[in-house]
């Protein structure tokens, strides 16, 4: 069981003097920072702020070896084979680009995706799609928003790569990956997991899971924001053509040549963000100490008081399973014909109260189901049963002027 | 509607602060997609509304549920409020630049540029003058009639009359004398002088000035201006009056034996019944062409006067 009150202590932002600590229910938009992460990332700006791979110096040595550290906890926070397996990048979306730019799609070549992904696994594809002519297909929800394998066995026939959301940032709910991966393995076809929504809130094993490619953010799981890992198996890394390239990419280069490093450095071009990369790595140990299974309880707990309280409020209605133990810590919702913006507005301004309001990124979703926008609440580690209640009871409170 | 109020009030607002510039930025978005006949998609509209209602519901859940059901009506009224509101301040800013109060002409009354009503204070006519009052009521005040044949004139055979009385015993005649004698100068108006005993005993002034206008017109403006800038108490003194008379070479004896005539002072007596005709209440009271300005205004003010910017 997570001690809430302990946690919310390594969080500054929760306990600033004079100033009544904000009830965030956004962290499915970005996480609240622990203080060991940024204790780490000036850490690095105010001792040892050099190149890490590059510069012989005892700076250098120092950035070089943190960075590495920094690989190795990701490694092994998703249990990767290797740490060469780890390309930092800036973000999940990078990380999909990385993969877009770099597997050597051909014209004809098909690319499954669902139909509630976030528009850094779809637009991509579309440009994609427009540049050189692949086949982009849809596999639509159930009505209630869980995966459709019945639907994803039909189309997978003839696919190249299989793109898909682990845990949707739209309902919460988490994608089936090992089936999913298990059928298109069979099919012959690549997956790729965007895992932002995911890895901040479940255990990802990539080998077990065995899945190809995946990506994620740090600015979701505790981590600085422009921070992000791109997982691939290393076989199929070395295969990718780089994406970006330039400095620290090559081992060498002539005026009319070059020899590119292996992976990961072939992927990281130019200088990195190496103070956000060593925070991520401190975001990475923050994490681990704690039991994943403590921290879905705890983010059950506050989703099922909360659903359970808003079933009661007449009109509204729940984006994805109406279980919550289906929808990790999102609570997504909206009122038919109703403009979402002002209640999260209003939390806002009346309660000092953080969601997020609009089309959360998920634009196609949206458009499909002629449904305006939604407010949507999400839960992390830090939140407590008060924030949840505090929630309700200041929506009821608004409510009661519409 | 929201938008366009917004709009208005955060491109003012915008002027001085960056974040207001945004807002009105994200207010005109709005209303170009509106205009344009496409749904305003920027959230603008329920921002403005959710922070608005948020402050009401602080206070009163009645007051924020009736102002978010009559919201786009509350709109309409303010607009109307706000456009009626910026004409009035409009107004009032060319009252203040043409007239010197931001009321009107010679209207009395708060003026945010003018708090202490400086351009309209007269010392007012009757038993009770004294420097400084403001007038409580406005008169009709008009030349019609008014024979001015016997007062101190110079002819630049101009379109533009003006025509200045006052007193020289008046801190406000002797405030804005000054600016109507450069007035004169850089307009090339024709300009009229006329002396109201407002305050105190200042006949014997008006005397004397009727002399020496009669006898020494070339040296009148310059005895007339000495008058209005030299200190009050020395000019008001009548034991000075051969002194200053002898400063300007003129013939003492007969200025005096003039003034002290019961001609010049019939002449002086029907100046004065001549002047009342025009119903003026204080001094200065100046009238430029057609329009008449009580109490010293700022130079500007004649000055639009004789350029005709007055459209009003």
């Amino acid at each position: 069981m997570l001690n809430t009150e302990k946690i919310r202590a390594d969080f500054n932002v929760l306990n600033q003097k004079g100033v009544s600590a904000p009830v965030y229910l956004d962290s499915a938009c970005m996480s609240l920072k622990p203080n060991n992460v940024i204790k780490a990332m000036n850490d690095y700006y105010f001792n040892f702020p050099a190149c890490a791979g590059r510069s012989s110096h005892k700076l250098g040595d120092k950035v070089t070896n943190k960075v590495k550290e920094a690989r190795e906890l990701v490694q092994k926070f998703i249990n990767a084979k290797s740490e060469n397996e780890i390309i930092f990048t800036r973000n999940t979306t990078e990380g999909l680009n990385l993969l877009v730019n770099s597997l050597d799609f051909k014209k004809g070549d098909i690319v499954l995706i669902s139909d509630k992904e976030h528009n850094s696994n779809l637009v991509p594809w579309l440009v994609l799609r427009d540049k050189i002519g692949v086949e982009v297909k849809i596999i639509s929800a159930n009505e209630d928003g869980t995966f459709n394998l019945e639907n994803f066995s039909k189309l997978i026939s003839g696919v190249k790569l299989v793109s898909i959301v682990h845990t949707s940032n739209l309902d919460g709910y988490t994608n089936p990956a090992k089936e999913i991966i298990e059928i298109a393995h069979k099919n012959g076809a690549l997956v790729c997991l965007d895992a932002a929504q995911s890895i901040p809130h479940r255990k990802i094993d990539v080998q077990d899971l065995d899945v190809d490619f995946l990506s994620f953010s740090g600015h979701k799981m505790l981590g600085p924001t422009g921070t992000g890992v791109f997982y691939g198996k290393k076989e199929l890394l070395e295969k990718l053509a780089p994406f970006l390239v330039g400095g620290d990419t090559v081992e060498f280069s002539t005026y009319d040549s070059y020899k590119m490093l292996p992976v990961p450095e072939k992927f990281e071009a130019g200088l990195q963000d190496y103070a956000g990369i060593i925070g991520l790595g401190e975001a990475v140990k923050y994490l681990s100490q704690f039991d994943w299974s403590d921290i879905r309880e705890h983010e059950l707990k506050l989703n099922a008081y909360i659903t359970t309280e808003l079933k009661k409020i007449k009109n509204i209605k729940i984006i994805g399973p109406e279980d919550p133990k289906l929808r990790s810590g999102i609570v997504n919702f909206y009122i038919d014909g109703t403009d979402m913006h002002k209640f999260a507005i209003m939390l806002d301004e009346v309660a000092n109260i953080s969601i997020r309001s609009g089309q959360h990124c998920v634009h196609s979703w949206f458009k499909g189901k002629g449904i305006h926008n939604s407010a949507r609440v999400s839960l992390y580690l830090y939140n407590t049963m008060a924030d949840a209640e505090a929630f309700i009871n200041n929506l009821n409170k608004v409510l009661k002027v519409f | 509607m929201p938008c366009l109020l917004a709009l208005i009030v955060f491109g003012i607002m915008g002027i001085f602060s960056a974040s207001h510039r945004a807002l009105a930025k994200e207010a005109f978005s709005c209303i170009f997609r509106r205009v344009t006949l496409r749904p305003c998609n920027t959230g603008f509209q329920e921002k403005i509304k959710g922070k608005i209602l948020s402050k009401l519901l602080a206070r009163s859940i009645f007051l924020a549920k009736m102002v978010n059901k009559h919201y786009e009506i509350l709109s309409w009224i303010f607009f109307i409020l706000m456009v009626g509101s910026t004409v009035w301040v409009g107004r009032g800013i060319y009252n203040f630049y043409v007239y010197g109060s931001c009321n009107g002409l010679n209207a009395s009354g708060f003026c945010a540029f003018d708090p202490s009503g400086e351009n309209n204070k007269v010392t007012g006519i009757g038993d009770d003058s004294s420097c400084g009052i403001t007038p409580k009521t406005e008169e009709s005040l008009d030349l019609l009639g008014v024979d001015l044949s016997t007062f101190p004139k110079i002819n630049n055979n101009s379109k533009d009359e003006v025509v200045f009385i006052g007193c020289y015993a008046c801190d406000y005649s002797r405030k804005a004398y000054p600016d109507i004698e450069k007035l004169i100068e850089n307009k090339n108006a024709n300009f009229t002088f006329a002396h109201y005993p407002a305050k105190g005993d200042t006949t014997f002034l008006a005397n004397i000035g009727y002399c020496v206008y009669k006898d020494y017109p070339d040296k009148y403006w310059d005895f007339n201006n000495y008058l209005f800038t030299t200190e009050k108490d020395f000019v008001l003194n009548k034991s000075n009056a051969d002194k200053i008379l002898t400063k300007f070479n003129f013939d003492v004896k007969k200025v005096n034996a003039c003034a002290n005539s019961t001609e010049t002072k019939k002449v002086v007596e029907n100046q004065v019944k001549e002047l009342n005709k025009t119903n003026l209440y204080g001094t200065p009271t100046i009238f430029i062409n057609d329009k008449a300005f009580v109490g010293p205004k700022p130079y500007r003010v004649y000055r639009s006067a004789i350029n005709k910017f007055i459209f009003f």
